[in-house]
């Protein structure tokens, strides 16, 4: 008899440095029938856990479409993630999961995306993007518009020299000024503006943003004034949760439980909530 | 299901006739000056005449802290086990009916979408007999959220005590009676119900403090912001009104350690505790005390109303009676509901 | 006596030398208790009582850790003898200086916890235990008096709570401690309700590293409750607020005065009463004892 609580055993295969503070780690399930039998939305979370130290909420940042391993991109910020940062490949991390909704990205068939990423907040988006890459001819335009506070902030900079390279993709990235280097091929100017001057049509188009709060509130507006109505808007609430399942009633906002009814949300259903995010 | 009759002195019998059945009973005690349940290894233990203990009865089926697994990396590789699911059978004797009312408003929370089994296990291995009130407060308001000093929910046994000293015995439910079954003896079949209805209406008189609470939620529907939350600021942010409640379920999962092994534990927490809701970059969504105050008031009579149509309170009063600045949980409401009416 | 007070605060309020005015209410449901209110409004200054069951320390709403309050403004304080010897340490623990504060000193011959228990007579019985001893019953600095001077209680401190239980075994003290400590079901009602728990982020809250686990169960309970006994030694004021608001009722102020008493012979120090003392923990000089250090 087991409980809900309980962590799937995962092995970390490797170990990949994004930022001096920001890591991505791909993991494997230990158990042969769940790896078999594991499968998730994007968008999707779940906790992982290292043990002595905690669980800690991340979306799973890779794609649905790779069946061979997940991953979880996160900060060193807390206890779990210094202890997260520990570990070495072939250690072991707990997780639960997937949990919570998900993209609708069968809505977003032949219709054009954009991507609105901020700092370590691309992580969410990145998932859903590989999805939507992977299945490259079900949809149309896909526009990434991603900006970080410095270069050094940027997560995958492997992965946005590829998106540079594909003609099926356009890619907008930026960094805040003062936050350039002497070789920057970017842009220069926060992610809203950058958005503004990009101006991806909004017709036929789903926009999908992550980022932190200050960005997101400069961020809608720009939307609305491209076209976008708010509920062809996407985004992620990162609500602070501890069970994941809607019981420990730490993610609530008014009725809605976070971590069951989201995180993904549209503008359209943020804006009836209390601000408590 | 029939009515049966308990003698006025049957209290202690009924104990220890449980005790030596093997199960485990937990009844109010008196232990280092403080009521509280607990197992009782005889009837001498318990504390039947009494009015309400400080704490409420959910510890019984959520405890205060409770590993949920154990680790161990003594041998090298980390060694992950799930706690023993076995939850002995136990009787809760005694219970008020505020107390044990609680028990099936959290159902809905440990069981909706996916069960909490540490819960349910738990829930399922108790047996509740509940005992009507003799005794009630002006923080007392049961009557106001659909409850009563005689009512029966929660209870599978319910007792009452009539005007003769002898007890009247409801069976509620299927597990009450499987339990009445057991106790044959000590009930006696059948009840004398014109004398229960009389000791309820008597009961029910103790409880003289009334609020709509159905108005209130009609305020509280649409008065998120309102100068009524900034009004309880003296709320010093301890977690004390929800830790005595019966119905505050809030709770963390943490790991604790101890050398090489250890237990990732769910304890109790609050909403009312300033790190509740605050995020790994120091933003805090509920930022002021008033605010998290606010979640506690709009979780109990708005969100779970809401979200699983019933009330989450039972109006046992605990949280006013040990509010260290004197915020009345009723008064909350009465204002609310007053603000409806103008 | 509320009328003074009122008409104190009324005129404060009114010439605008205060924005807010911290004292104490009338709990509508139980007339045995009040509770602490915020005035900000002259027309309000009627809701202002004082008597024996004017428990609550209202010193802990001065300080940097209730933001909310001081928004409100400059504040008026009105506070027993006792009360000001917390607002005396906050002074001296520099939370605020004493030009930001008004203080309306109430004269104070006890008060009553168990607010039942006064019904008009203060007596040996109902009133509290940290009154036996009072020497501030008139407060020591105010800006305002309410009522007439009270001379101090015409005996000193005996300590007899703590020698008994100093004249226990180590190991009886050890077992008395945690049965007392057992049923703590760490709501932290002693810390949010005393003037000196201040910290902006308490110790029992830090996670890097997690110096105090937050299971409820013995080895947690210990850790918590004598961690913060010994963040107040040389600064409790033994207002006693942490032992009345404990829901499980465990005897705090005991603990605390345990180590006020150390203090006090040790450093021939009591908190509370001059704000220009040096805190006997936050001073050094090089003659002080090290043979502990090995």
């Amino acid at each position: 008899m087991s409980h809900i609580y309980m962590p799937h055993q995962m092995e970390i295969t490797e170990i990949i440095d994004e930022t001096p503070d920001t890591r991505t780690l791909k993991l494997v399930f230990k158990d042969e029938g769940v790896r078999e039998s594991f499968s998730f939305k994007a968008g999707q979370f779940g906790l992982f856990s290292v043990y002595g130290a905690g669980e800690c909420t991340f979306d799973i940042c890779s794609s649905p479409t790779w069946k061979d391993h997940i991953e979880c991109c996160f900060r060193k910020v807390g206890k779990v993630t210094s202890a997260l940062w520990r570990l070495e490949q072939g250690d072991l991390v707990g997780f639960r999961g997937p949990y919570g909704n998900w993209f609708p990205v069968d809505e977003f068939k032949g219709k054009n995306i954009v991507f609105i990423a901020g700092g370590i907040a691309f992580p969410p988006i990145r998932g859903v993007l590989w999805n939507c890459v992977d299945l490259r001819d079900q949809f149309k335009d896909i526009t990434i518009v991603y900006g970080a506070r410095t270069v050094s902030d940027l997560v995958y900079k492997y992965e946005l020299e590829e998106w540079e390279k594909r003609d099926d993709v356009s890619l907008v990235k930026t960094v805040d000024p003062g936050g350039e280097t002497p070789d920057w091929d970017g842009k220069i100017g926060f992610v809203p503006t950058v958005l503004e001057q990009a101006a991806p049509s909004s017709e036929n188009a789903v926009a999908l943003v992550c980022g932190p709060p200050i960005m997101i509130k400069f961020t809608l507006p720009v939307l609305t004034k491209l076209g976008f109505s708010d509920d062809r808007i996407y985004s992620t609430l990162e609500n602070r949760m501890k069970c994941g399942v809607g019981k420990c009633g730490r993610c609530n906002i008014a009725d809605v439980y976070v971590c069951k009814e989201g995180p993904v949300f549209t503008a359209e259903q943020m804006k009836v909530l209390p601000p408590e995010y | 299901m029939e009515h049966r009759t308990l003698a006025g002195d049957g209290l202690p019998a009924l104990i220890d006739e449980l005790i030596k059945k093997g199960m485990r009973v937990i009844a109010p005690t008196q232990r280092n000056g403080d009521l509280a349940f607990g197992q009782v290894s005889s009837s001498a233990e318990a504390v039947l005449d009494y009015f309400l203990c400080k704490r409420s009865a959910k510890e019984i089926v959520f405890p205060r802290t409770e590993a949920i697994l154990g680790f161990d990396r003594s041998g090298g590789e980390v060694k992950v086990e799930p706690p023993s699911m076995q939850f002995p059978e136990t009787v809760v004797v005694g219970a008020r009916p505020c107390d044990a009312a609680s028990l099936p408003i959290l159902d809905h929370i440990f069981t909706w979408d996916c069960d909490d089994e540490l819960f349910t296990r738990r829930r399922e291995a108790t047996t509740v007999i509940g005992l009507t009130c003799t005794t009630a407060d002006n923080f007392c308001f049961c009557t106001s959220v659909g409850l009563s000093p005689d009512n029966t929910a929660g209870s599978d046994i319910l007792l009452t005590q009539l005007e003769d000293g002898q007890f009247f015995v409801e069976v509620v439910t299927d597990k009450g009676e499987k339990l009445a079954a057991e106790l044959g003896e000590l009930f006696r079949e059948g009840g004398d119900e014109s004398a229960r209805q009389k000791a309820g209406e008597k009961a029910r008189a103790l409880v003289t403090r009334s609020v709509d609470v159905s108005k209130a939620k009609g305020w509280l529907d649409d008065h998120f912001d309102d100068e009524m939350w900034e009004s309880w600021m003296t709320c010093l942010g301890c977690g004390a009104c929800t830790f005595v409640c019966p119905t505050c379920h809030c709770f963390d999962i943490v790991d604790e350690v101890q050398g090489l092994s250890g237990h990732r534990c769910k304890n109790w927490d609050a909403c009312t505790f300033w790190h509740f809701t605050v995020h790994a970059s120091g933003h805090n969504p509920r930022d002021v005390q008033y605010k998290r105050y606010r979640q506690r008031i709009l979780h109990k009579f708005r969100y779970y109303k809401d979200r699983f149509g019933v009330t989450l309170c039972t109006g046992c009063g605990r949280c006013s009676r040990h509010c260290p600045v004197g915020i009345d949980i009723a008064e909350v409401l009465e204002t609310a509901a007053g603000s409806a009416a103008s | 006596m509320s009328k003074g007070l009122q008409d104190i605060a009324r005129e404060l309020l009114e010439k605008g030398e205060v924005q807010v005015v911290v004292g104490w209410g009338a709990v509508k449901a139980d007339p045995d208790r009040t509770r602490p209110i915020l005035v900000t409004d002259p027309d309000e200054v009627g809701e202002l009582v004082w008597n024996p069951r004017c428990v609550n320390n209202l010193a802990v709403y001065l300080t940097k850790a209730k933001s909310d309050v001081q928004a409100l403004g400059k504040a008026a304080i009105v506070a027993k003898g006792c009360d000001v010897k917390a607002i005396t340490g906050l002074i001296q623990e520099m939370q605020f200086s004493r030009d930001d504060l008004v203080i309306i000193g109430v004269a104070c011959k006890g008060v009553v916890s168990d607010g039942s228990l006064w019904q008009g007579e203060l007596t040996e019985e109902n009133r509290d235990l940290k009154c036996r001893f009072c020497d501030v019953r008139t407060p020591r600095t105010y800006d305002h008096l309410v009522g007439e001077e009270v001379p101090p209680v015409d005996a000193e401190d005996d300590w007899k709570d703590v020698r008994e239980l100093e004249e226990k075994t180590p190991r009886e003290r050890w077992d008395y401690w945690q049965e007392q400590f057992e049923r703590c079901i760490r709501c932290y009602a002693c810390r949010q309700a005393c003037p000196f728990c201040y910290c902006t982020r308490c110790i029992a809250d830090k996670t890097l590293p997690r110096w105090i686990e937050s299971g409820q169960h013995p080895r947690a309970n210990l850790a918590w409750n004598i961690i913060r006994a010994m963040h107040l030694a040389g600064r409790c004021v033994e207002c006693g607020e942490c032992e009345r608001v404990c829901p499980v009722g465990i005897p705090l102020n005991l603990l605390n005065r345990e180590l006020a008493k150390e203090v006090a012979v040790e450093y021939g120090y009591r908190a509370g009463y001059d704000s220009e003392a040096p805190p006997p923990f936050a001073t050094y000089r090089e003659e002080d004892d090290q043979s502990f250090i090995r």
